[in-house]
């Protein structure tokens, strides 16, 4: 029997399958780990104890719960995000204030901003404990003794430990918060600043009432980068201060590495990772949402 | 005319000379080789059984992987095996190797494991025993072998039984030791002797010796490992534990139950954590081993009770600034006199998994022999050796010799009579570990008293092995 070839309509209804295919494999490939991870947080899942897998529901986020240490990991996941995200992008918009301004060696800086953003964050972190030595050995210190001050304790105390985490965090990604903005500022119509120009407003009033709103999507935007990156920051932390000193630095993230890659106890460690999940998830769809509305209000 | 030709003559001259130089180059290097391989082809067994298969090797970033790079192709010469190799850091290593181990890939043929690492994958069965390939006479010829060889208690770390609890020495051997470490104290024998300080004969003295250095010398008195995790327990302080409770307590009894809050135990950390409070390094909670290797190398600490090894660093003139200025003794014993120090062999073990079985087994053979281990030492500075014959071999000995005026060798050699894995066998010491240095940086900081601490840490390790099923 001869096969009657594909007719033109039935080729018109394969089609958008067919183009869209590359993009379900990829949604496919995203969906996979992700559904396989909330399977294993529902199981008594070891790697060296495969005896003792079974599905135990809910169990493994109920034992969190006792887990002493995931208060504590939570508290300061969330404070950690809402600190560093609050103060890098208030930096970050003062430094691309700076950079859209005429100054001397402009091109030079926003050039140099980029070095940070090259650099691995456990490159970044290992480099600044060595200059956060604790002795004259290290930099910091060592410049810090020619203003009488220090030697600053960086990475052996609790507190300062949290800022030194902070600074290096900061440091590696202050400039892509100040690229976007400085990117922001670029974009903006030049027709209000003439308008408040004719109207005789000051530096601040141009400022406060046209640059801050027509920038508002660019803050909520990188803002939202930013929540996500501080609520599930490790690289930096392991690096530097394996949760420590006293668990002075211990985030959900980092306790999620312990259970899943050093004791292997894959169950809770993905149990961890689904809080890190929804926690980052929520702050990002509440983030979107303002940005739309942003965006929105601006364009009109 | 003239001129242009002597000119040329001189040339065609050195040109010779250089490639004549080269030839005879070469040709030594070949002979050397070749003599190498002859030794190699003394065994009774068909080195080339094997040939045209593939190994991939597994290694952690160490020195002994630095030593055996260069004698690789060597072995490829000698059976026609290709081997190829993943080289990572520590607990990258670590975590890809468990990766491919609990999902038997068999993605590495030979790997570099270790006593402690052993009774985490052999309980579920992902590492082979050795011996049926040690006593197979096709694969191995054992008088050239010479397993014998071997320190036995070296070769006794890396034998267990499978019982939770106890077990080394026994049963089944899971990999071959390459290099091995025990913990010794390093300490400023220049300072020692410029303000007349005792070398440390109790853990009261030490900490008195910290004082006196931090107080004369204005540098850390002591150095140790302080980040929250396993390596801060598992070299000078468990040995610390071990000789001050005179080798009798382990931190878990024989049901699995945790013993940290025993009294001795409460009573050394507190000298342990006091000392380090207040004569070293003020980022303690931050130190690795490395960063305590190099402060004690930089000459800003007097004392390191580390691993004993690190001497080959502490002597290189290149890197160190304390080179023929450190001396070495044992960590000072307990009440009963005698140190009970720690141990530790990177050794070669093999995956279930692997498909390639019997070349793994050539290669871990030829990586353990006699010759290949004595070259990676001597030429490619591997310390310490596991076999005896490297140890003794004057070329060893004669750089061994030369650390702290001898001092080194005697130390170790005395170290190694009552050193011994200082864990009790489980396949969490892992996990015991890190709970056991949250507890240290708890007292550290004090943020609880060293009893409550220790206690603390005993209910939370009860709990995992009640969990799991552990304990009787």
């Amino acid at each position: 029997m001869l096969r009657h070839p594909a007719s033109a309509r039935q080729r018109e209804t394969l089609l958008p399958y067919l183009l869209l295919s590359p993009g379900l494999l990829l949604l496919l490939g995203m969906l996979y780990p992700f559904f396989l991870g909330v399977y294993y947080s529902l199981t008594n899942y070891y790697l060296q104890y495969p005896h003792l897998f079974r599905f135990i529901w809910l169990r493994n986020y109920l034992k969190l719960l006792e887990d002493p240490l995931f208060s504590h990991s939570l508290k300061f996941t969330l404070s950690y995000a809402f600190v560093a995200v609050v103060v890098q992008v208030g930096l970050g918009l003062a430094v691309a204030v700076l950079l859209n301004s005429r100054i001397i060696g402009r091109g030079v800086i926003r050039g140099m901003m980029l070095m940070p953003l090259m650099m691995p964050p456990v490159i970044t972190a290992l480099m600044w404990k060595i200059m956060m030595a604790s002795t004259k050995a290290g930099i910091l210190n060592y410049l810090l003794s020619f203003l009488g001050l220090g030697p600053v304790n960086w990475l052996g105390a609790m507190n300062s430990a949290i800022v030194s985490i902070f600074i290096i965090d900061t440091w590696g990604n202050l400039p892509f918060v100040s690229l976007i903005l400085l990117g922001g500022l670029q974009s903006l119509p030049t027709e209000p600043y003439e308008a408040a120009r004719v109207d005789g407003a000051s530096g601040w009033g141009v400022f406060r009432y046209i640059t801050l709103p027509l920038l508002k999507p660019f803050i909520i935007l990188a803002a939202t980068f930013r929540v996500m990156d501080s609520l599930r920051i490790f690289d930096v932390i392991y690096a530097a201060t394996v949760g420590g000193p006293a668990d002075a630095t211990m985030n959900l993230h980092m306790r999620a590495f312990f259970y899943a890659f050093q004791w292997y106890q894959m169950g809770m460690g993905m149990a961890y990772a689904m809080v890190l999940l929804i926690l980052v998830f929520l702050a990002s769809y509440i983030l979107m949402g303002y940005w739309k509305r942003a965006a929105e209000q601006t364009s009109l | 005319m003239k001129q242009r030709m002597r000119t040329s003559w001189w040339m065609i001259t050195v040109a010779f000379l250089i490639l004549g130089g080269w030839v005879c180059w070469a040709a030594v290097e070949a002979i050397a080789a070749e003599s190498d391989l002859a030794y190699f082809r003394q065994a009774k067994i068909n080195w080339r059984q094997f040939e045209g298969q593939k190994l991939t090797i597994g290694l952690n970033k160490h020195p002994y992987t630095e030593s055996l790079l260069p004698l690789i192709p060597e072995f490829e010469a000698l059976t026609g095996i290709k081997v190829e190799y993943l080289i990572l850091p520590e607990n990258e290593y670590f975590a890809k190797l468990i990766a491919d181990l609990s999902n038997q890939r068999g993605e590495f043929t030979a790997i570099m494991t270790g006593p402690m690492r052993n009774w985490t994958y052999a309980s579920p069965g992902w590492i082979l025993p050795l011996d049926q390939f040690l006593n197979d006479p096709k694969l191995t010829d054992k008088a050239w072998y010479k397993p014998e060889d071997f320190f036995p208690g070296l070769i006794g770390a890396n034998r267990w039984n499978g019982k939770i609890g106890g077990g080394t020495g026994e049963g089944p051997l899971w990999s071959i030791p390459i290099m091995c470490e025990s913990y010794i104290l390093a300490y400023r024998k220049d300072l020692f002797d410029k303000y007349k300080i005792k070398v440390p004969t109790t853990y009261e003295e030490m900490a008195e010796a910290a004082r006196l250095v931090k107080k004369n010398a204005g540098i850390d008195g002591i150095m140790a490992r302080g980040t929250p995790n396993t390596p801060t327990i598992a070299t000078g302080y468990i040995s610390g534990t071990k000789s001050y409770t005179d080798g009798k307590w382990a931190e878990v009894d024989e049901n699995m139950v945790a013993r940290l809050a025993d009294p001795r135990v409460v009573k050394f950390t507190q000298i342990w954590i006091d000392m380090l409070r207040e004569s070293g390094p003020a980022n303690w909670a931050n130190m690795t081993w490395y960063d305590g290797m190099e402060t004690f190398t930089a000459g800003q600490a007097g004392m390191y009770p580390d691993c004993d090894f690190f001497a080959q660093t502490y002597e290189d003139p290149q890197k160190s600034k304390v080179a023929g200025k450190v001396g070495y003794a044992l960590l000072p014993p307990g009440p009963g006199g005698r140190t009970y120090s720690g141990l530790w062999t990177w050794a070669l073990g093999m995956s279930k998994a692997t498909k390639n079985k019997e070349a793994a087994w050539l290669f871990i053979q030829w990586a353990t022999s006699q010759r290949t281990l004595l070259n990676a030492t001597v030429e490619f500075r591997n310390y310490n050796p596991t076999r005896v014959s490297v140890m003794n071999d004057p070329r060893t000995q004669k750089v061994l010799g030369s650390w702290g005026n001898g001092a080194y060798v005697k130390t170790v050699q005395e170290n190694l009579k009552t050193a011994r894995v200082a864990w009790v066998p489980n396949p969490e010491r892992g996990r015991l570990g890190d709970i056991w240095a949250r507890a240290l940086h708890e007292i550290y900081f004090k943020r609880l008293s060293a009893e409550d601490a220790m206690k603390r840490a005993d209910q939370e390790i009860n709990k995992i092995f009640k969990d799991i099923g552990l304990q009787k």
